[in-house]
């Protein structure tokens, strides 16, 4: 496995506030990591570190370059949408796919324009003519025409529709994802993404709460679903997050030996949302 | 390297299209405005009709040549003026646009240097924007001294004589491509201004822009008495060193385009080698590249979240 991203103590201040504070990690090649925080975690600001939109402080390095410094290398190999809606309105689909086959030197636009039939996007038309759900389509046609190493997707469904999101998830997983290629991606609507992440990572307050492969998590997390004694019982074995539901105590339990909580009631793995919850409460404890 | 610049000045003129679609308007207004002139005239006596464009039989070489190279200076200023205030706004929109609808996030996600993006708006700005403009001049020109020989023909007149043998086109059209150029070389400090403010401020860049070269000689003014600074900057754009001692006034006198045939070229008046050789326009130059650096500097180490 190689690692296509490698940070080492990464911090990022804005004056007093640590926005990306002393974090360390990896994303290896073929993964599909999903970077989860509520606003205002850092989020953001470590997408743009690892693009080279902004400096920071500590070792960082993506594919090999420093970002920063070596921005236009690096984007020669690393794609992505930064926000919802960022194409520039006055210009015609024509255009666009002119600009990026005349700069990019891994973009085809051959296969942009067989993604963009499959669409309502016109070629003709200009950008502002065009819903924000065809902007998407377009952004992400353009995206998935760049033969890229890593793709990087900032709330990439944002202010979609259910069937649009869908839809993007859906073309990124089947037209574009393979053993070849990594994306690394941030959303607020986790559960739409969960079962197509191979690894998750939570950050919260600057800092990497969980950083995890996707199917570990049923290793270390469990959910009791339980009531009565048997919930008092399971409450003394140290629960991080409890919550009730319809009358029935819901536990969640890190690192506790799943033999020790069976018979206890229902047991499963937690979502994705439930443990991300657990978590910045728990960190914000 | 270059083939990005190609297709970023390319970008450009997709995004404003005021940079052709001005110089087309100009000339359509000239053209309209030669056709109502020719129509008016045509309404007076015979002697009034051929008099239009020097074209009468009784004036002399020297008249007709001054008449058309006074309508060729008319036209190409009219040009120039036009082609000032478009930079500006240019300018002014082309590095602030794009952070105001966010589309840079988009025009940075491609492999492309700030450097390189600054210096495509720098080139339209001082080169693709003025070479338009002596497109749209020679267009207007061709198409105007085609009219009026038509016309000059309709009464009568032989046009190949009185217009086209009359009028030093090629002189004219150089001297207009050099003069222009020139131009664009010798304002890129403000130029570079410009682009520098747009990328810069978070807001109204016109005013951000001008309010500088108000205030400035103002205090300097109130405080130090001193007019370095409005002699310097704001006197830039007559102190251009490109000219011999071309005195308008004395141009289109009488006396002087009766002196015949050279003193009415305009390539004449103009010192190439004073302009290459002056300390100020090399002086404009440095100015232009410590602004397009700063402009650089601000695109790409702003954070823009």
């Amino acid at each position: 496995m190689t690692s296509l991203v490698s940070a080492r103590g990464v911090s990022k201040h804005f004056g007093e506030v640590r926005a990306v504070d002393d974090v360390s990690f990896d994303i290896e090649e073929g993964k599909i990591l999903g970077l989860i925080g509520p606003n205002g975690a850092g989020k953001t600001t470590l997408l743009k570190a690892v693009l080279g939109l902004t400096d920071c402080q500590g070792e960082l390095s993506v594919l090999g370059l420093d970002p920063f410094r070596q921005r236009k290398e690096l984007l020669r190999n690393i794609c992505f949408i930064a926000d919802v809606a960022v194409l520039p309105r006055w210009i015609r689909v024509t255009q666009l796919l002119e600009f990026v086959e005349s700069v990019h030197p891994n973009f085809s636009r051959k296969r942009a324009e067989s993604f963009l039939s499959q669409t309502k996007v016109r070629s003709n038309a200009k950008v502002r003519e065009l819903s924000k759900g065809m902007v998407t389509q377009l952004h992400l046609s353009i995206i998935m025409s760049i033969d890229a190493k890593l793709l990087v997707l900032d709330e990439p469904t944002l202010g979609l529709d259910i069937i649009f999101r869908k839809e993007f998830y859906s073309n990124l997983l089947n037209d574009y994802f393979d053993e070849k290629r990594t994306i690394l991606i941030t959303t607020h609507q986790v559960e739409e993404i969960e079962n197509l992440l191979t690894d998750i990572m939570f950050i919260n307050d600057g800092k990497i709460l969980l950083d995890k492969p996707m199917d570990s998590l049923s290793d270390s997390y469990a959910e009791l679903l339980t009531s009565g004694e048997n919930a008092i019982k399971a409450k003394g074995l140290g629960p991080i997050a409890e919550h009730e539901m319809f009358g029935k105590s819901v536990l969640l339990f890190e690192g506790v030996n799943r033999e020790n909580l069976e018979g206890l009631g229902e047991l499963r793995t937690p979502s994705v949302a439930d443990l991300f919850v657990a978590k910045v409460k728990g960190a914000r404890r | 390297m270059i083939g990005n610049q190609l297709a970023l000045i390319k970008r450009e003129i997709w995004e404003h299209r005021s940079i052709y679609v001005t110089p087309m308007a100009i000339a359509s207004i000239v053209t309209l405005s030669v056709l109502a002139m020719l129509v008016f005239a045509s309404g007076f006596a015979k002697e009034l009709d051929v008099a239009i464009f020097g074209a009468s039989n009784i004036a002399g070489e020297g008249e007709r040549k001054a008449a058309l190279t006074a309508f060729f200076v008319g036209t190409s200023w009219l040009f120039l003026v036009a082609l000032a205030i478009l930079t500006v706004f240019y300018c002014l929109d082309s590095l602030y646009g794009e952070r105001k609808d966010k589309s840079i996030l988009f025009w940075r996600s491609l492999p492309i240097t700030d450097a390189e993006t600054v210096l495509s708006k720098l080139i339209t700005a001082a080169v693709v924007i003025p070479v338009v403009a002596v497109f749209g001049i020679i267009a207007t020109h061709i198409v105007n001294l085609i009219i009026t020989s038509i016309w000059v023909s309709m009464k009568g007149g032989d046009a190949g004589l009185l217009i086209w043998g009359s009028v030093p086109i090629l002189d004219n059209w150089v001297a207009a491509f050099i003069v222009v150029l020139a131009s664009g070389i010798w304002m890129s400090p403000f130029i570079a201004w410009f682009l520098f403010v747009s990328a810069w401020t978070k807001r109204a860049p016109l005013l951000m822009a001008f309010m500088p070269l108000i205030l400035i000689p103002l205090l300097e003014w109130i405080f130090l008495r001193t007019r370095f600074f409005a002699t310097a900057v704001l006197d830039r754009g007559d102190a251009m060193p490109l000219f011999h001692t071309l005195d308008f006034e004395s141009f289109f006198e009488e006396e002087h385009w009766r002196a015949g045939i050279d003193s009415i070229s305009l390539l004449g008046h103009l010192d190439v080698v004073r302009f290459l050789t002056s300390p100020s326009m090399w002086g404009g130059v440095i100015v232009c590249a410590l602004f397009v650096t700063a402009a650089i500097y601000v695109r790409r180490y702003r954070d823009e979240s």
